[in-house]
Order: structure tokens, then sequence, then C-alpha cells
């Protein structure tokens, strides 16, 4: 914790960014920190409940936060793809963001928990995450724990979703979907839903009923996962925030699971590998076209 | 009208069972698939569980998230306007919380304002709301801050309070008159509300301090500080999610659409919206006057502790502090109107 104050000190004194993204300590425990001054940087923490992916703030399109200038973030592994599909994308341009990589053994579900990292407690994304650190950062600090095994409970509701027939399937969407309020949480959490008008939103005309109905709902998250798939970085914030509970990360997960297998493509924090949608290989996988 | 009776928790399960062989829906705190606890239909009373606050709020079953309006179709030139009835049969609500009945009674002055809309008070007439006193809340609870308190009945039809194997019962409307009445048997003799100044006096503690009750001072800094760099400060963190407002139990603002279900009929219905969105106040012209999230955040209070203030003479929140609670960001709203009184009587300022 230290070295990841030191350095944001450091960085705001020497006038080389504005402001720090990371995690301070808030009445209902770990949450996004905005330090805008060097003594500030004494708020900042990291530790196994700082589950917030922070590279949601980078998009462009938040005005809010442009105005804050050049800023460095504190980011995971995890969120360092999340970042990395944000450069990919053009969507920020590298040399805009000083990036303080913070080594990671996995977190917790929520933030305001004072339960310990454990097997029993690590959130079922990081269970079988294989990176301590990541490669896209300016400064990396910390130390990590060794992180939890595979598989995750998530795997393994897929697999038994895909072994099932169709019905049971439709029976299974259905009951969860049927949940969702459209309040559009998922993609406003998302670091890579960063439209400037949603196509959810668009009225002229609607393509997408707003109603939070049985028809509505379906088009709404099959929309989403489509468009997300190739581009989820598995940061798991879109079900972490889900008001009414809908396992929205077997939807992202299994389409990853889709992508992989067919276009051999994983989230990665490198921002040169080319993302499936826009690439195109002389052997990809096309049987599928008419 | 404070009239009190006593139930049994053997016959408030009788009861329970008495309105369901009767054909009455009855809906209250139960565990839903993903382990939480929401309100929502009921078949017994041991579905009911009392311990912590529902996640969602009585908001929806008096403005459900999606709503026909009517339906239409077309004919030619014509258009015929089929309507959708808002009478509802009735239904009793059994283990509401204080904070979420009241709720209700706040948004009756907005939907009796500039017209009367029908399906909220079709829900009404037909919902009789049995509260439970509140066992205390965490640090996000703060209703004795905003006038109410974990035994507030405001809203509520009947009020109970637990004491030695059942509850005493207060009797605060009609319509909680009418259901003890027409369940006779199923009440009687038994502790008065003395024996239950314990519990209550606990549950107010639990919740005292958290933010300052000074609502006036909270109200008239926020009619004077349009502009204050507060706003920026605080809706840094904020995603324009919306959660605060569909967990909200006052939060009411709606989106009306046309839905065309074949070339010639549709329905109109009403959803849920919140001024959280960027969509929300997006002018045809492409021009929006809340144009970054600063605004938004600011609206939400603003509506809450002035807007809603002066025209009612009512606060719009019950601080049941679910806002707080379901944010992804930490956004506290306990913390932001701790800092406004400090900053009105000059304990603090914008960090």
């Amino acid at each position: 914790m230290t070295e990841l104050r030191e350095l944001a000190r450091r960085l705001l004194s020497e006038g080389t960014v504005n402001a720090v993204l990371g995690w301070e300590e808030g009445p209902r425990g770990a949450r996004p920190a905005f330090v805008t001054t060097p003594e500030g940087a004494d708020t900042l923490i990291f530790d196994h409940r700082c589950v917030h992916n922070l590279a949601s703030y980078l998009s462009p399109r938040r005005p809010h936060l442009k105005r804050l200038g050049k800023v460095a973030m504190v980011l995971k592994p995890c969120d360092a793809r999340a970042v990395a599909g944000l450069i990919r994308e053009t969507q920020i341009p590298r040399d805009k963001v000083v990036l303080i990589g913070v080594r990671c053994g996995g977190v917790i579900t929520d933030p305001d928990s004072t339960a310990p990292l454990t097997e029993a407690t690590v959130a079922d994304r990081c269970r079988g995450c294989p990176d301590r650190e990541g490669h896209l950062a300016d400064h990396t600090v910390g130390t990590a724990g060794p992180g939890f095994a595979g598989p995750s409970k998530r795997a393994q509701k897929i697999e038994e979703l895909a072994a099932a027939p169709a019905e049971k399937r439709w029976a299974f969407w259905q009951s969860e979907l049927e949940k969702c309020v459209r309040c559009h949480a998922c993609r406003q959490v998302c670091p890579m839903c960063y439209c400037d008008r949603c196509l959810a939103d668009k009225t002229q005309p609607r393509w997408i009923e707003s109603s939070p109905h049985a028809r509505g709902n379906m088009a709404w998250h099959v929309a989403r996962a489509m468009h997300l798939a190739g581009r989820c970085v598995d940061c798991g914030e879109c079900e972490r925030v889900c008001p009414e509970g809908i396992p929205l990360g077997l939807i992202t997960r299994k389409i990853a699971q889709v992508v992989s297998e067919r276009y051999d493509f994983r989230p990665s924090d490198d921002p040169a590998v080319p993302a499936p949608v826009g690439t195109y290989r002389m052997d990809d996988p096309q049987e599928f076209i008419l | 009208m404070s009239t009190t009776t006593f139930i049994r928790t053997e016959d408030l399960k009788g009861l329970v069972a008495d309105l369901r062989a009767a054909g009455i829906g009855v809906a209250g705190p139960a565990r839903t698939s993903d382990g939480a606890v929401d309100y929502r239909s009921i078949n017994a009373f041991d579905d009911v569980v009392l311990d912590g606050q529902p996640r969602n709020s009585l908001k929806q079953f008096f403005l459900p998230p999606t709503e026909p309006l009517f339906k239409y179709q077309r004919k030619g030139s014509d258009v015929a306007i089929l309507e959708i009835s808002t009478t509802f049969p009735p239904r009793v609500i059994l283990g509401a919380r204080p904070c979420d009945a009241a709720a209700v009674d706040v948004l009756d002055k907005v939907m009796n304002w500039d017209y009367t809309d029908e399906p909220w008070f079709g829900r009404r007439a037909a919902t009789t709301i049995v509260t439970f006193a509140c066992p205390g809340g965490d640090r996000s609870c703060f209703c004795t801050s905003v006038g109410l308190a974990p035994d507030a009945t405001r809203g509520s039809d009947l009020l109970l309070a637990p004491a030695g194997d059942g509850y005493v019962v207060e009797i605060v409307t009609e319509k909680g008159q009418a259901l003890v009445t027409a369940n006779a048997k199923r009440f009687g003799a038994g502790a008065g509300v003395e024996a239950t100044q314990a519990y209550r006096d606990k549950a107010r503690a639990s919740v005292e301090g958290h933010v300052p009750a000074r609502p006036d001072v909270i109200r008239a800094w926020v009619d004077a500080h349009f502009e204050d760099p507060f706003w920026a400060e605080i809706s840094l963190r904020c995603h324009g999610c919306g959660g605060c407002a569909a967990a909200c139990p006052t939060c009411h603002c709606f989106d009306i659409v046309d839905e065309p279900e074949t070339l010639t009929e549709g329905t109109r219905r009403r959803n849920w919206d919140t001024c959280q969105t960027s969509v929300f106040t997006a002018h045809a012209s492409g021009h929006n006057p809340r144009n970054d999230q600063c605004g938004r955040c600011r609206q939400r209070v603003n509506h809450k502790f002035a807007i809603y203030p002066a025209r009612f003479n009512d606060i719009l929140c019950t601080g049941c502090g679910r806002c707080a609670r379901t944010c992804p960001a930490g956004q506290d709203v306990t913390e932001i109107l701790t800092r406004i009184v400090a900053m009105a009587t000059g304990q603090g300022g914008a960090a």
C-alpha cells in the first residue's frame, strides 16, 4: 500500500497526472476513488475488496470525468484487459493514461464484506485466473497471493446448460430474464459498452423495445451478448451490479467460449493483439455463411 | 384511529391461510431463487423472512416496472382505444417495513397532483398494508432523519410489533380495521403497546445519528447551491446506472411508449425510468439540458430534498438506505446529506 501511495503522490506532485483513479475506504467498504491532490494519495487502498473495474471511468463518453484531464489509473490484471480493449478499439490513446498495475491474487464479490479471501469467499470469476500481474502497465506495485484453482462454478453451470435439451435451456433463460427491469445498469458499468448512443436507447426506429417484458428483455440481452462477443474481458461487473441477480456472466462467458473455440481469441491485455471482430483471416470458420 | 389488538404467531399463520383460501393475494418478504429476500407473492406465513431489509421496495406493487395503459387498433383512418381495467383484485401485503409503507403514502401526493393516476389508486384501493415494526437497521438507515421512525405508522393500515407469543396490532386505518373485523377470530386480547417499547427503542437507537436530522437545512442548501462544485465532485464515481432509482421506494418516474404488436394493433405502456440516464432528458433536437452526470446526481438529491418538499411539503425519501446498499460504486446518500449539513452549518466544505 505504501508503494502505491508513494507512487500516486509522486505522479500528482510532479504534475505527471491531474488525478489518480484508485480505491478508497468508503462508508460501505472499498469504493472507487478520484485523488486530485498529493496529500489525498494517503486515502488510496488496494486489497481483495477492490472488485470494481475502474476502466469504465476511462470511457471518452463521460464528460464529467474528462474534465479531470490526464489521469493515472490503478488496475488489476483483469482490468488491464479492459484498458487494452479500449486502446485496441481506439477509444483512448495509450499515452493519455498512466497505468499503475497492482499484483492480484483474487478478489471477493462484495466490497463491503469483512470476510478474508479464501477458497469459500473468492469471486467465482477469479477461480482459475492465471494472471497475478498484468502486462499493460507503466508501473507495477504490490504483492499477490497464489490465486485460486479452477474450474469456476460458472463454468460448471455453462456445461450443465449446454448439455440440457433446448426446451430446458429456454425455460431457464425465460425465468432468469423475466426478472430484468431494464435499468441497463449492466451496460452502464461495462467498460466495453461505450457507445455514444446505445442501440437500446434509439427510438427512430425502436430497435429494441424498452419495456421489461419477455420480448423486450430477450431482445436486449441477446443484443448485448452479441455486441460483447470477442470483447468481454470477464470483469464480472455486469453480474455484480444487476439489481435482480441475473447470472449475466453465464451469457458473456458462453459467448467467450465460442469465440475462443472458433477464432482462437482470448481477451488479452496486449492492445496489439487483433480483435476477432474487425479482423479477417483466410482460415476463419465460415461454414455458417450461406 | 389508534386502537390496538393482539395476534398470536399461530394465528398469523392461520390468517395467511384464511386469506389465501378466500382467494386474496398475499405478498411479503420472501427468499428468491438467487438467495436474496424480495417482497413477492407468498403462500404461507412460513415463507416470510423478517431478518434484514428486502432488496426491492413496495413500489412495484403499485407501479409495476412495465404496465399496459391501453391497447389500440387502427381501422383505416380511425383508431379504436381498448381500455384496460384499473380495478384490481384484493391483496394484502404482510411484513412491510415502515420505510416502505411510508413511501407509498408519500407518492400518493404526486400521483394525485396534476391528474389522478388511476392504476396507482386502483391498486392502492385493493391493497391492505400490514407493516411489521422494524427490528433495526444498518449504517445506511436514516428514517429518523427524514421524519419517520422504525415504528412509524405512516402508509400502513396495521402496524405489528412483537410481544410474547405474538404481535401487538395497532389499527391505523379503516382498511386495517376492516381486515381485523373480517378475520376477527384470529385477533384477541394480549399484551399492550407498552410491552413493545424496549423493541422499539432498540430499533430507533440503531438508525439514529447516521444523518443529521435537519431536512430544512438540507433543503435550503440544495436550493442555494445549484452550481456548487460539490456536485461535480460526488458525481465522479457515478456510472449513471440508475440502480439507486430502481431500488428506491419513492423514485417514481416513468417513460411512456407505444409498442406495435401487429400492423394495426399495439399497446401503450409505461415503464420505469430514471433521471440518472442521459436519455431521460435528451431532446428530439439532439440537445440535452442535463448533459453530464454532475447534473444527474444533483437532480436526484434536489428532487428528493428540495423540489418535492417545495411542491408537496414532504420529503421524497424515507431513509431506507437502499440506494447506498445497491450502488456499485459506493455512492452513499448518508455521506452526501451529512456533508451538505456540514457545509450549510459551516463545519466543512467540498473536499
